[in-house]
Formats: C-alpha cells, sequence, structure tokens
C-alpha cells in the first residue's frame, strides 16, 4: 500500500483551520456577540432584525407617552380650576336669585361673574409649550373670544372638531384632547360660556328677574356637570397611557432578554472551545515537528 | 553460443543496464521537491533469447528508458474537483466582503452605526413620536435626521456594492491573460508530445504539460479530450474550444453594459464561462448574480420606501398649512422614477422641517392623523409585499444562507482536492524510502555483476593459459 510522501502539507493546513478557529472564537470573546457576520447563523440574523425593531419602538413609545402625560394632565388640572371658578360663580348668582340683595350689590356680582367668565375664557385659552390645547386642531389660534357688543355678549369658539390619538405599539389608539367647544360652547343648557354670558346680562341692570336667573343658575348648574364628565375623558386618556406604558416596558424588557439571548456569546462555552482549539495547536505544532524528518536514506551505511 | 565472450557482453550489458536504472533514481531524487514531477520507474527488458541448432541461449538484460508513473484519470478528476474548490473558493471570498456591508446589529446602547434594520425602525418611530406633539420642531428636525441617516445607510451600501463589483469585474479580466498564456504553453508541448512520443508516456513533457493544465483548471471550467497520438484538446465547461491539439484560441474581453464580458473568436462566452468552475467562474458568478441580487433587493427596499413616505406627506397638511401640489409636491426623499438604482440615489431632499405634513388634509396645523397613517406605514407591505422590516429580515436571512451554503461547499470541495490529492501524490509523489531502497537493490545487483565480471576474467585468463598458470594473468 502506497502513501503520500507529503502528508506533512496536509497537516499544515489543519493548523491554519486550527487557528482561523481560534481567531473567530476570540473575536466572540472580545465582543460578547456570538454572530459576528450573517453566515455564522442567518436564521438568528433574521430574528434579530425583527426583535430589534419591537424593541425600538416599544422604547419610542414610552418616550412619547411621557411627552404626553405631561400635556394631559394640563389639561385636566385646567378643567379642574375651571369647575371651581363654576361653582364660585353659582354661589354667587345663588346668593343674588334670594332677593336680599340691593341693586349696587347685584350689579356687583354682574361683575364679579363678568370676572369668573374672563378667567375661565383664559383657562380654556390655556397653551401648552406654545399649542392651544383647547383647540382641536387648530392649534396655533386662540379658540375662545367674547364680544361685547350685544347683551348679554356672545362668546366664540375658533377652533374646531379634530381630535388627535396616540397610537400604541399594539394599535390602541389613546385620546389626546377634547374640542374646546365640546367642553365650553356644548349645545343648549350644558354651555358655561352661554350661561355665564346670561347671568351676567341678568344682573347687568341691578333689578333681577328671578324667574329667568334662576333657570340660568340651573343652566350654569347642568354646564358644570357637563365639564365634569368632559374631565373624564381626560382622566380616562391618562389612566389607559399609564396601563399602555407599564404593558410596553414589561413587553420590552422580555423582549430585549430575548433578543441578549440570541446575539449574546455564552462566555463559558466559547472559552471552553477555545482552550480545546488551543489544545490541539500545541499538539499539532508537536507533530508536526517530530514527523517528516528523515527518511531510509539516513539509515543506510555509506 | 555459450561462450565465454559471450558471458562478457552479457554482463557488461548487465552493468549499462544497472548503470542506466541508477540514473534514474538519481534523477527521481533529484527531482524529489519539483512541483508537477511524477515518479518514473526504470523500464527492464530481456534481450531476444538466441536459438541455435534448437537451443536457446539468453541474451541479458537492456534498460530501455523510464516511465513516469501516473494515473490520467486520477489527475484529471483532481482537476475537476481543483474547479470547483477554486470558484466556490473566489466566489467566497467576494460574498464574505458583501456581508460584511450587512453585520447584525448587537442591540447594545451603542447601536452600531450603519444598520439599515435599525434606521428603518428609527425613521417609522420619529413619526410615532410627532404624534405626540406634531407642532414640536425638534420632533420634526428628527424625523428629517433620522430620514437623512436611513438614505445615507442604503445608498453607501449601494455604492460599496457597485465599487466591489468593479473590483471583481478586474480580477476577473485579469485571469484573461494568465488563461491565454497556459493555453498557449500547452498548444506548444501538445505539438513536442505528439512528434517525440505518440505512442508513449512522454515523460517531463507530460509532467510539464499536466502542471499546466492543474494551473489553468484553477482559473477556468474546463474538460480535457484525450486525442490520437497522445494528443490533448481541451474546452470550456459548456464546449467552447480553448486548444486544438497543436493550435490554442484566445480569450478576450470587451466592454458590454458596463462591465468586462469574455469573448471566444468573437462569441460571447460570459453567461456559459459563470457557471463554467474556476476562479473565473467564481468572480462572474459574484458579479452577475450575487451582487445585482443584493442591489436589487436594496432598490426594492428604498423604492418602496421613498415612494410610499413621499406619497403620504403630500397628500398632508404641513406646519405652513401648505398641501403638496403637482407643481410644488411636499416630498421628503429623493423622488424615484424607477426600481432599479433607486438604493444608490436614495436621498433626502427636505430641508425645511416645516414641511413634514403631520396634519391630515385640511385639518389644522395642530392635527396628528398624517403622522400617525406615516407611521403605520411600518406595518403595511410596502416593500415588495411586505412590511420594510420583514423585508430587510428575510433579506439578511436569505444574504446569511446563500454564503453560509457556499462555505459549506467550499470547505467539502477542499476536502475533496486534499483527498485526491493525497492519492496522486501516494502514486506519482517521488517516496525517499523507495527510492533508497531500490537504490540498495541497484547497486547490490551491480556489485553481483562485477564480481561475476572478475570470476569470467579469471576463467578467461584459465582458458588463454591452457591449463599453464603463467601465460596470461
Amino acid at each position: 500500500m502506497r502513501v503520500d510522501p507529503n502528508y506533512i502539507s496536509n497537516l499544515v493546513s489543519s493548523l491554519d483551520q486550527t487557528q482561523l478557529t481560534e481567531q473567530q472564537l476570540t473575536a466572540e470573546l472580545s465582543s460578547g456577540v456570538r454572530v459576528n457576520s450573517l453566515s455564522q447563523d442567518p436564521v438568528s440574523s433574521g430574528e434579530n432584525v425583527l426583535l430589534l425593531n419591537q424593541i425600538q419602538q416599544d422604547d419610542s413609545f414610552t418616550q412619547s407617552s411621557n411627552l404626553v402625560t405631561g400635556q394631559l394632565q394640563v389639561a385636566d388640572s385646567t378643567l379642574g380650576s375651571v369647575v371651581s371658578q363654576l361653582t364660585q360663580a353659582i354661589s354667587l348668582a345663588t346668593s343674588a336669585n334670594n332677593g336680599t340683595l340691593n341693586s349696587s350689590d347685584v350689579r356687583s356680582i354682574s361683575s364679579q361673574i363678568s370676572g369668573i367668565l374672563d378667567e375661565v375664557q383664559g383657562l380654556a385659552n390655556t397653551s401648552y409649550q406654545g399649542q392651544y390645547i383647547f383647540a382641536g386642531g387648530q392649534t396655533s389660534t386662540t379658540p375662545f373670544a367674547t364680544s361685547t357688543s350685544t347683551s348679554p355678549a356672545v362668546t366664540t369658539y375658533k377652533g374646531d372638531e379634530d381630535v388627535n390619538y396616540l397610537q400604541t405599539p399594539n394599535g390602541q389608539k389613546i385620546q389626546l384632547n377634547v374640542p374646546g367647544d365640546q367642553i365650553f360652547s356644548a349645545s343648549g343648557s350644558n354651555s358655561v360660556f352661554g350661561a355665564l354670558n346670561n347671568l351676567v346680562a341678568d344682573y347687568s341692570s341691578g333689578s333681577v328677574d328671578t324667574a329667568k336667573a334662576v333657570s340660568d343658575t340651573e343652566a350654569l348648574g347642568t354646564a358644570l356637570n357637563y365639564v365634569s364628565q368632559q374631565r373624564v375623558t381626560i382622566d380616562n386618556s391618562i389612566t389607559q397611557l399609564t396601563a399602555a406604558s407599564d404593558a410596553v416596558t414589561g413587553n420590552q424588557t422580555q423582549l430585549t432578554a430575548a433578543q441578549t439571548n440570541l446575539m449574546q456569546a455564552d462566555v463559558a462555552q466559547v472559552s471552553t472551545q477555545l482552550s480545546l482549539s488551543e489544545t490541539q495547536q500545541t499538539a499539532l505544532e508537536d507533530v508536526i515537528s517530530r514527523l517528516g524528518s528523515g527518511s531510509l536514506f539516513d539509515k543506510l551505511p555509506n | 553460443m555459450g561462450t565465454i565472450n559471450s558471458a562478457f557482453s552479457l554482463i557488461s550489458g548487465a552493468l549499462d543496464a544497472d548503470q542506466a536504472a541508477l540514473n534514474v533514481v538519481a534523477n527521481n531524487v533529484a527531482n524529489a521537491n519539483t512541483p508537477g514531477y511524477t515518479e518514473e520507474t526504470p523500464n527492464w527488458q530481456e534481450n531476444q533469447p538466441i536459438t541455435i541448432n534448437g537451443v536457446s541461449y539468453g541474451a541479458g538484460v537492456t534498460e530501455t528508458g523510464a516511465t513516469s508513473v501516473r494515473d490520467r484519470v486520477l489527475t484529471e478528476r483532481l482537476d475537476q474537483q481543483q474547479q470547483l474548490a477554486s470558484a466556490s473558493g473566489s466566489r467566497l471570498t467576494a460574498l464574505n466582503t458583501l456581508q460584511a456591508l450587512f453585520t447584525p446589529d448587537s442591540g447594545s446602547t451603542s447601536a452600531r452605526a450603519g444598520d439599515i434594520g435599525s434606521d428603518l425602525t428609527s425613521f417609522f418611530s420619529s413619526f410615532s413620536s410627532l404624534e405626540a406633539n406634531p407642532t414640536n420642531n425638534a420632533l420634526r428636525q428628527q424625523v428629517l435626521s433620522t430620514a437623512t441617516t436611513l438614505a445615507g445607510d442604503v445608498s453607501n451600501a449601494a455604492a460599496s456594492l457597485n465599487s466591489q463589483r468593479s473590483a471583481l469585474d478586474q480580477e476577473a479580466s485579469g485571469v484573461t491573460s494568465q488563461v491565454n498564456a497556459l493555453t498557449g504553453a500547452i498548444a506548444q508541448l501538445n505539438r513536442q508530445i505528439q512528434s517525440t512520443s505518440p505512442n508513449a508516456d512522454a515523460g517531463t513533457l507530460e509532467d510539464q504539460r499536466q502542471q499546466d493544465l492543474s494551473q489553468l483548471s484553477q482559473l477556468i471550467g474546463i474538460n480535457q479530450i484525450t486525442t490520437e497520438n497522445n494528443g490533448l484538446s481541451i474546452t470550456t465547461t459548456s464546449g467552447q474550444l480553448l486548444v486544438s491539439e497543436g493550435s490554442s484560441f484566445q480569450l478576450t474581453t470587451g466592454t458590454v453594459n458596463g462591465v468586462t464580458d469574455f469573448f471566444l473568436g468573437g462569441t460571447d462566452i460570459t453567461s456559459q464561462l459563470t457557471g463554467g468552475g474556476g476562479e473565473l467562474g467564481g468572480y462572474l458568478t459574484a458579479r452577475d448574480q450575487d451582487i445585482p441580487n443584493v442591489l436589487s433587493s436594496l432598490d426594492q427596499l428604498a423604492y418602496g420606501v421613498s415612494t410610499e413616505v413621499n406619497t403620504l406627506n403630500n397628500a398632508g397638511t404641513d406646519l405652513d398649512g401648505v398641501s403638496g401640489t403637482a407643481a410644488k409636491p411636499l416630498y421628503i426623499f429623493n423622488q424615484p422614477t424607477v426600481v432599479a438604482g433607486s438604493a444608490a440615489n436614495m436621498s433626502v431632499v427636505m430641508t425645511d422641517p416645516n414641511q413634514i405634513a403631520a396634519a391630515g388634509l385640511g385639518q389644522g396645523t395642530g392635527d396628528n392623523s398624517n403622522a400617525t397613517t406615516m407611521a403605520n406605514l411600518a406595518n403595511q407591505s410596502i416593500v415588495n409585499g411586505q412590511t420594510p422590516t420583514d423585508y430587510y429580515s428575510s433579506f439578511v436571512s436569505t444574504l446569511g444562507s446563500t454564503v453560509s451554503s457556499v462555505q459549506t461547499e467550499n470547505t467539502a470541495q477542499n476536502a475533496s482536492v486534499t483527498q485526491l490529492q493525497t492519492q496522486n501524490n501516494a502514486l506519482s509523489s517521488v517516496n525517499l524510502n523507495d527510492e533508497a531502497s531500490s537504490m540498495t537493490t541497484l547497486e547490490r545487483s551491480y556489485q553481483a555483476a562485477s564480481q561475476v565480471f572478475a570470476m569470467l576474467n579469471t576463467i578467461m585468463a584459465s582458458a588463454l593459459n591452457l591449463g599453464d598458470q603463467t601465460t596470461v594473468a
């Protein structure tokens, strides 16, 4: 049986191979990443793209929800102030209606309620970071203005009915605003400005048409309840946002763990492989240096 | 004719034969490390015995030259395997360079710059962020900057692919001159071999021819056809004639559609060469199949994203209350007209962040519905029937699988080449131990023959003296 006299060259190519393996393992250890090129693990590379996409989307939503929560809380506290202003107006009107006040007191109540109306209009024209929050989609125009050319005065709404939603990563839509006219100038006896303007007109002359004043005061009470109801929408959004944010954070944590597992090098395993590879290389080098020296010619007598 | 004189000539014949055989052994040992050298064995031929009056007398031995120990079938198989291994080797090198453009993002906080998958996500997420506060200038700037990063990375990848393509083109055309030199040399050797030893192994000339053939196999895929009188014809794997016994045909190059094509006698054989094996086959496969496939995938991605985003932005209302028109469209990206080349040309043309149409058509500037719609593009099938991220994910998977399978192929083929090489070496390489033992045998045989000669000399002297010991010594 004949044998290849050049088998040493095959051993040398094996030596190259073990060196290459060592290099790859060392690269894995130093970067901590198991998959350094697409061909090492094509399926994981594809999976990785999808996982990272999810994680980054979740991260972006968390940041957006923080931004939006601030705006919603401002809306909520503004409406809270509106409610307390309206409560005060109602008690003023009630005291005027019981007939115990003289006409100058009644006139002074009219101007106080007028002051409250200005206050409420100011609250309705609240802006957050330069944008009016109760203007629907027309956030760069002041939504409410009162014209005193008629009596009772008329407060007009210059915004629109547009409602913005924030979409969560799983498709849920969270309402971000309530249009101003829906809160403050709703139809009939739900209109805050309508009721306030009427009351100002009722007490402006100093004499009280009791029946009308009482009905207008009742209207203001109805309007106040209506405002509280609208406030619930805002409160719901805040609750939904907190819940969505928590869910997203939980999701993100899980996905991050999955992605890390997928891509990170198992240090213990890599170290073991590296040590085996080094041993193999040393052994191979020894074998090469011992073999391949000498032939029968050395043994022939000269 | 059994005389002493005839014995003398018989023995001197034997001494000559041994001497010649020792020369062959010495030649083997001298050429032990010459590449392509096949071991030669001396041919012993018994001389025709002489018959006189019905009695045969032996006539000794002649050494009639050396025979190279080779197996043509084995060397041809080795060449064929070498072709495959070279092809997959050069293709693998090109693919490794290619896939380095798309190294997976490890996902650590210092995320690897230039990852197109992350860029896609960041870009669509910037619209999600814009939903929260559509008029905010910083958020609008972020949309433009993520768009710029995405366009930059896509166009850079396309540019790198195009330059890799030119590099491969140059390497492929460089192979041509080597191929032509080798085919010329082989044709010349064919002429020599056919004229000097048409019926037997041509020894060193054949060694040289085999060496040239094996080099040629590494460069280009070939089929070998032995012809009469120890001749050889060579064709490419798809049948075009390169060498026909004593004449060779030159491979020429020319530029067609911006890349180098290969011609043999006026016929464009580039597509046949692509699958044919050898380094040239590998380069051409990478240049004409792998790179264009990746480029067209990137083009699809760039086209899908650019056109859909542009269309939506053009149909909304921007911060100045303006909507896009045919005369003045509100495009974020350079609007591509055809799919081919969209990746290389992807860029951001919008400079004013106010022109991002976050609001819906006809809505006030505080509306965010168009921003929501643009963010939702990330979940719609806008790129060849898949969402952008799904498309990119399957793109990297496919690319990785291709490279991985070429790697496996290459490893297997190299192992096969090594095995065949070992077999061939076992047969044809000079084994010093064998040569040492041959040499010892021949030495002993020479010694024996000279000993016989000395004895014959003594016998001759006796014969001449006719019993008297003193006349001749």
